[in-house]
């Protein structure tokens, strides 16, 4: 009887061009038991995502499983090294290679590895950028990167290089934060 | 008027948007690991929200989005996707502020940055959330036929008795 009630009701409204009244504290209240379910189902299913989230060990799991997928990346997809954080610094030390940072202008603006150039992702991609102006050595060692994370782009440019015939194009899968975190030289 | 106070066209967004979150929340319930690992490139959030939106979010929108296939406390289910999605483009628009080139984390296994493009499909189903929740005409759905069809069953018997 209720739905027939329900359903006189309804197109009785639409006769009139006037939608059914509705109750938001009924909305509010069928809303918190969406969230109860989710709170109940989400709880149960995740409890270690959840353990480590207050643990403080969820974001280097995060960092370590985002570094893991991008250097397996980096070798399948792209075919290019990928260097070691402390080679890195040893090369930037002994000054025998380029940092490129592939992470747009402003950003680089904000904070960069100590003497990288910019070498932004699109517009190095679009053409916008000659890298043979910037880099007229094929031979030297170039060592793009970009946020560190899933970010690719530093992938995107050391392709890029490789195929304009760079022969030692590697990538810092770390990144600037990685670089920075470790306390390593920067320009701000 | 008449398009929006069309049963149809309720039905189709219902449907419509009620399929895209649950195709969204699926992988985000079986790679909880894969959904904190966006969060986490917003650079926005502590580990304790990363946690808990990567425990709680998907099965949240899960349950709106079959709950608007099914024709389930639609208002209700339109209401939280309408916030999700105000959350969602904030989310993307601060990103793109702070110029970081980051998959949204809408969809596992398909890469959709965070961009203006996102943001524009975000608004549209934005759009179709509110359309659901202000103009609810849930008069087709599984539930309603069902019960029926029960009913229909129970009158015809009591006729038979």
């Amino acid at each position: 009887m209720l739905i027939l009630q329900q359903t006189t009701k309804g197109h009785a409204s639409e006769s009139s061009g006037r939608q059914p009244t509705f109750s938001w504290r009924q909305v509010i209240k069928d809303c918190l038991y969406f969230v109860a379910i989710a709170i109940l189902l989400g709880g149960l299913l995740n409890y270690s995502l959840l353990r480590n989230a207050f643990n403080g060990t969820l974001i280097p799991k995060i960092q370590q499983n985002q570094l893991v997928n991008l250097r397996s990346k980096a070798k399948q997809f792209y075919g290019i090294s990928v260097i070691e954080l402390v080679s890195a610094k040893q090369l930037y030390d002994e000054k025998s290679a380029i940092f490129v940072d592939a992470r747009t202008a402003q950003e680089y603006e904000i904070g960069h590895i100590s003497g990288a150039i910019s070498v932004p992702d699109r517009e190095f991609l679009m053409g916008e950028i000659d890298p043979g102006k910037i880099l007229p050595n094929k031979d030297a060692v170039l060592i793009t990167y970009c946020d560190g994370g899933e970010c690719e782009l530093a992938l995107d440019v050391a392709n890029g290089l490789s195929d304009r015939g760079y022969n030692n194009v590697f990538v810092l899968v770390e990144g600037y934060p990685g670089w920075e975190a470790a306390g390593y030289p920067v320009d701000k | 008027m008449k398009f929006l106070n069309n049963d149809y066209t309720h039905l189709t967004l219902r449907l419509l948007i009620g399929a895209i979150f649950v195709y969204s929340a699926v992988p985000h319930i079986l790679n909880s690991m894969g959904l904190a690992s966006s969060i986490y490139n917003y650079r926005l959030f502590p580990s304790p929200i990363i946690g808990l939106s990567a425990a709680f979010i998907p099965w949240i929108t899960l349950l709106s989005g079959l709950a608007l296939i099914l024709g389930v406390k639609v208002r209700a289910a339109s209401l939280i996707i309408s916030a999700s999605l105000v959350i969602f483009i904030s989310l993307a628009v601060i990103s793109m502020i702070r110029g970081l080139d980051i998959d949204c984390g809408c969809f596992i296994g398909i890469v959709r940055k965070a961009n203006w493009l996102a943001v524009s499909e975000d608004l549209l189903l934005l759009l179709g959330s509110l359309y659901t929740f202000f103009f609810d005409r849930t008069r087709i759905s599984l539930v309603l036929l069902i019960k029926k069809l029960v009913l229909h069953n129970k009158n015809y018997e009591g006729a038979l008795l």
